[in-house]
C-alpha cells in the first residue's frame, strides 16, 4: 500500500487509529462502563429536561410507563427493537473487522425494497416458498449494498465512512424514484407513496394471539432476530472466518503478516453487515407494513450505531441495547402525547449516550479518579 | 424539455441560492480537516444555525442578532467537537454523530416546546437580498445575480478570503501544516492544539451562517430538520472540491445546479420518456464517491485528518 492509499483510507486501517473500533474491544468485560453511560446520559437529560423548565420526573415515569406499562406497551418496545437488533449487528460485525458501518440506514431501505418487490412480484407464491425468497432478497439487497463500499475500500482505498454517508442519502433518493415515479410505484389511499403490497404468503404473521394482547403487532420476526443474534455469535467466534475477521479488526497489519487477505475479508465483512441491516428492512416490510413506504424507516440504521457501541459490539450486549432503544423509541411518543415533553428528548439522550462513549477516555479518567482514590481507603485497611 | 429549463436565468440563479448553504458548510469541512479534525456534525452546526437565529431575530426583532446568535449555536456545538476530539482524543466519527443528533433533537425539542404546532412567527425578521440597480434591465444578469441574498455574496467573498488565507497566509500554512504532520509543525513551535480549536469552532460558524441563511434567508422560518442532509452534502462538496475553498465553491455550485434542475425539470420529458428528477438528487453523492475513488480525479484528505494528536511529552 503506497503512502497516497494509506491517506485515503484514512484512520483504521494502515494507522494506530486510538479509536472507539479497536477501544471497546478492551473495555472492562462487565457491563459497568455501559451501563455508567446510559445513566451520566440520562442524568444529562434529566438537567436539560429542568432546565427547559419541564419536570424531568414526570418525563422519565411517562416514558417508562410509555414502554412497559401494559402488556401491549411492551410487545411495541420488543417491535422497536427488532430492527434495531439486525442494525445494530450490521454495525457491530463491521467494528469487530475495524470498519466503521454508517450504512446501516442505507442498507436497510435497500434490503426493505428487494424485499418488498419480491414480495410483491411473486405475490401469488405459496408462503412456504415464497418467505425464504423473500427473506433471501431482502439479505441480498442489504449485502449488496454493504458490499460495495467494502469493494471501494478493498480496491480504492476509499475511507467507508464517506462512502456509507453518500449511500445513506443515494438511496433515499432512489427510493423516491421508485416510490413516485418508479418501476414500484402504487396507487395508494393514504397518500404517501407506496409500493404494491407484498402477498399474504410474505408476511410475518403475527405471534401473540389477541386473547393474550389485543391487537399486539408482534410478529415472527422477532425469532428471525434472534436467529441473526445467535449467526452473528457464531460466525465470529466459532468459525475460522470469524476469527480471522476479528483478528484484523485487532490488528490489520498483524493479521495480513499471518496470511489473512484484510481486501477479501472487508468486501466479504461488509455483505456480511449489509446482510443484517437488509434483513431488518425486510422484516419490517414482511412484518409490520406489508409494503414499502417511502422514507418509513425513521432511524433505525443511525441508532444502530449507539446499540452497537453500547452493547459493546457483543450479541447480548447488543440485545440489551436494542430493547434500551426500543423502548425509548415506543415510550417516547407516550411521553409526547401524555406529558406534554417531545418525544425528541429521546434523540438527546441517544446523543449524549454516544457522545458520552466517544469521549470514553473522560468516562475512563472518572472511573479511574475513583479507583484513584478508593486505593488510600484499601492502603488504610 | 426546454433549454430555458437547462440554462434559463431563473435556473443560474436558483443554483447560487441552492449551493451557497453548501458551500458554507464545504468551507467550514475545508478548513477544519486541513487543520486534522474530521467534522462530520456540520449538518447539526447548521441545524443548530437555522433554530437559534430563528429564536434570536424572533425574540430581539433584530435579523443581525438572529444572525450573530447563529453564529454562536454552531460554535458552541463545534466547540463540543473541538473539545472531545482535541482535549479527550475522541473518536472524532461517533462525536460527530452524536452531535448530529443532539442538534436533531434539540431543536425539534425546543421548537415543539417553543413554537408547539403553530409554527415560528410570520413576521420574522429577514436577511436582506442584495438589489443590483446597475443590472437592472440587463438581461440574463439582471435576473440572474441583480438580486441575490446578501449571504450568496457573503459566501463568495469567503471563497476567495479563505482560499487566500489557506495558501498565501503564514497563519494558512501553519494551519495545513498541522493537518498534514502535526508532530513536524510541532517542533518548528506550532500549538498544534490551538490551531486545531480555532479551527474547529471556525468551521462550526460557518456551517451555521449557511443555517443562518436558510432559515432567515430562505425560508423565513423554522422546520424541524429544515437542512434535509445539506451539512453532509457540504461534506461531499469539500471532498469533491479537493479540500480547497474554490474546489468546495466548484463542487457545491454542481450539487446546486442539480438541485436547481430537479426542480425546473418537474414534469418534463425527452420525447415519451419522463426525466426521472428525483434521481438527479443522487448526483452529489454519486460524484462524491467516484471522485474518492480516483474515477472523477483524485481526492486525497490531509494526512493527519481525524487522528488524535498527543504532544511528545504526553505519550
Amino acid at each position: 500500500m503506497n503512502q497516497e492509499q494509506a491517506a485515503t483510507t484514512g484512520p483504521g486501517t494502515a494507522s494506530p487509529a486510538p479509536s472507539v473500533r479497536q477501544l471497546t474491544f478492551q473495555w472492562a468485560a462487565g457491563p459497568a462502563i455501559p451501563v455508567l453511560s446510559v445513566v451520566i446520559a440520562l442524568l444529562l437529560g434529566a438537567i436539560f429536561v429542568q432546565l427547559s423548565g419541564k419536570d424531568a420526573i414526570a418525563a422519565y415515569s411517562a416514558l417508562v410507563q410509555g414502554a412497559f406499562g401494559t402488556p401491549y406497551d411492551i410487545t411495541e418496545t420488543l417491535v422497536s427493537a427488532i430492527p434495531l437488533v439486525l442494525t445494530g449487528l450490521a454495525v457491530a460485525v463491521a467494528f469487530r473487522t475495524g470498519l466503521f458501518n454508517i450504512g446501516a440506514q442505507g442498507q436497510l431501505l435497500v434490503g426493505a425494497l428487494a424485499a418488498g418487490w419480491a414480495g410483491a412480484q411473486f405475490a401469488t407464491w405459496p408462503g412456504i416458498i415464497l418467505m425464504p425468497v423473500v427473506i433471501l432478497f431482502g439479505i441480498a439487497g442489504g449485502a449488496f449494498y454493504g458490499g460495495i463500499v467494502g469493494f471501494l475500500k478493498a480496491v480504492r482505498g476509499v475511507n467507508e465512512v464517506i462512502t456509507t454517508i453518500m449511500l445513506n442519502y443515494t438511496i433515499v433518493f432512489v427510493m423516491h424514484w421508485l416510490l413516485q415515479a418508479g418501476p414500484m410505484t402504487a396507487q395508494n389511499a393514504l397518500g404517501t407513496p407506496a409500493s404494491t403490497p407484498i402477498g399474504a404468503g410474505a408476511r410475518l404473521p403475527v405471534i401473540i394471539p389477541n386473547e393474550l394482547v389485543l391487537f399486539s403487532r408482534l410478529h415472527a420476526g422477532i425469532i428471525l432476530a434472534a436467529v441473526a443474534v445467535v449467526l452473528f455469535w457464531f460466525l465470529l467466534w466459532r468459525t475460522p472466518l470469524g476469527y480471522q475477521l476479528r483478528a484484523v479488526g485487532l490488528g490489520p497489519r498483524a493479521a495480513a503478516q499471518a496470511g489473512i487477505d484484510p481486501a477479501r475479508h472487508m468486501v466479504l465483512v461488509m455483505a456480511i453487515a449489509g446482510g443484517f441491516a437488509g434483513l431488518g428492512g425486510m422484516i419490517e416490510v414482511s412484518g409490520v407494513f406489508g409494503r414499502v413506504y417511502d422514507g418509513f424507516s425513521s432511524s433505525y440504521g443511525f441508532d444502530a450505531i449507539a446499540v452497537a457501541l453500547l452493547g459493546k459490539n457483543s450479541p447480548l450486549g447488543i440485545v440489551f441495547a436494542a430493547l434500551l432503544f426500543g423502548a425509548f423509541v415506543h415510550g417516547g411518543a407516550y411521553m409526547q402525547s401524555h406529558a406534554g415533553i417531545s418525544s425528541n428528548l429521546v434523540a438527546i439522550i441517544q446523543a449524549f449516550v454516544l457522545f458520552v462513549i466517544a469521549a470514553e477516555t473522560l468516562v475512563r479518567a472518572l472511573t479511574r479518579r475513583r479507583r484513584g482514590a478508593r486505593k488510600p481507603v484499601e492502603a488504610i485497611a | 424539455m426546454t433549454l430555458e429549463m437547462l440554462l434559463g436565468a431563473s435556473v443560474f440563479a436558483a443554483t447560487l441560492r441552492l449551493a451557497a448553504p453548501i458551500a458554507l458548510a464545504a468551507l467550514g469541512g475545508t478548513v477544519t480537516e486541513r487543520s486534522g479534525v474530521t467534522y462530520i456534525a456540520l449538518e447539526g452546526s447548521m441545524l443548530v444555525g437555522c433554530f437559534f437565529g430563528v429564536v434570536a431575530a424572533d425574540r430581539s426583532h433584530n435579523v443581525w442578532i438572529g444572525l450573530a446568535v447563529a453564529l454562536l449555536a454552531g460554535v458552541l456545538l463545534a466547540g463540543l467537537h473541538a473539545y472531545a476530539s482535541i482535549a479527550l482524543r475522541a473518536d472524532q466519527i461517533v462525536s460527530g454523530m452524536a452531535l448530529n443528533i443532539l442538534a436533531l433533537g434539540l431543536t425539534t425539542y425546543l421548537d415543539y416546546q417553543m413554537y408547539g404546532t403553530t409554527g415560528t412567527p410570520a413576521d420574522l425578521p429577514t436577511l436582506p437580498d442584495v438589489q443590483l440597480g446597475l443590472l437592472k434591465g440587463v438581461p440574463y444578469l439582471g435576473d440572474a445575480i441583480g438580486s441575490q441574498n446578501l449571504m450568496v455574496w457573503t459566501m463568495g467573498g469567503l471563497v476567495v478570503l479563505l482560499q487566500l488565507f489557506l495558501f498565501r497566509t503564514v497563519l494558512g500554512l501553519r494551519l495545513r501544516a498541522v493537518g498534514e504532520h502535526p508532530r513536524a509543525a510541532e517542533t518548528v513551535g506550532i500549538d498544534v492544539r490551538r490551531i486545531r480549536y480555532a479551527a474547529v469552532l471556525a468551521s462550526g460558524a460557518l456551517a451555521a451562517l449557511g443555517g443562518a441563511y436558510l432559515s432567515l434567508g430562505v425560508a423565513h422560518s423554522f422546520t424541524d430538520g429544515m437542512t434535509g442532509g445539506r451539512g453532509f452534502i457540504g461534506l461531499a462538496a469539500m471532498i469533491f472540491g479537493r479540500w480547497t475553498p474554490v474546489g468546495a465553491l466548484a463542487a457545491s455550485l454542481i450539487f446546486g445546479y442539480g438541485n436547481a434542475l430537479s426542480t425546473s425539470l418537474q414534469g418534463a420529458s425527452i420525447g415519451d420518456v419522463k426525466v426521472p428528477v428525483q434521481l438527479l438528487g443522487t448526483l452529489p453523492y454519486i460524484l462524491t464517491i467516484l471522485a474518492v475513488a480516483g474515477f472523477v480525479g483524485r481526492s486525497r484528505p490531509p494526512a493527519a485528518d481525524g487522528l488524535p494528536y498527543e504532544t511528545e511529552g504526553h505519550a
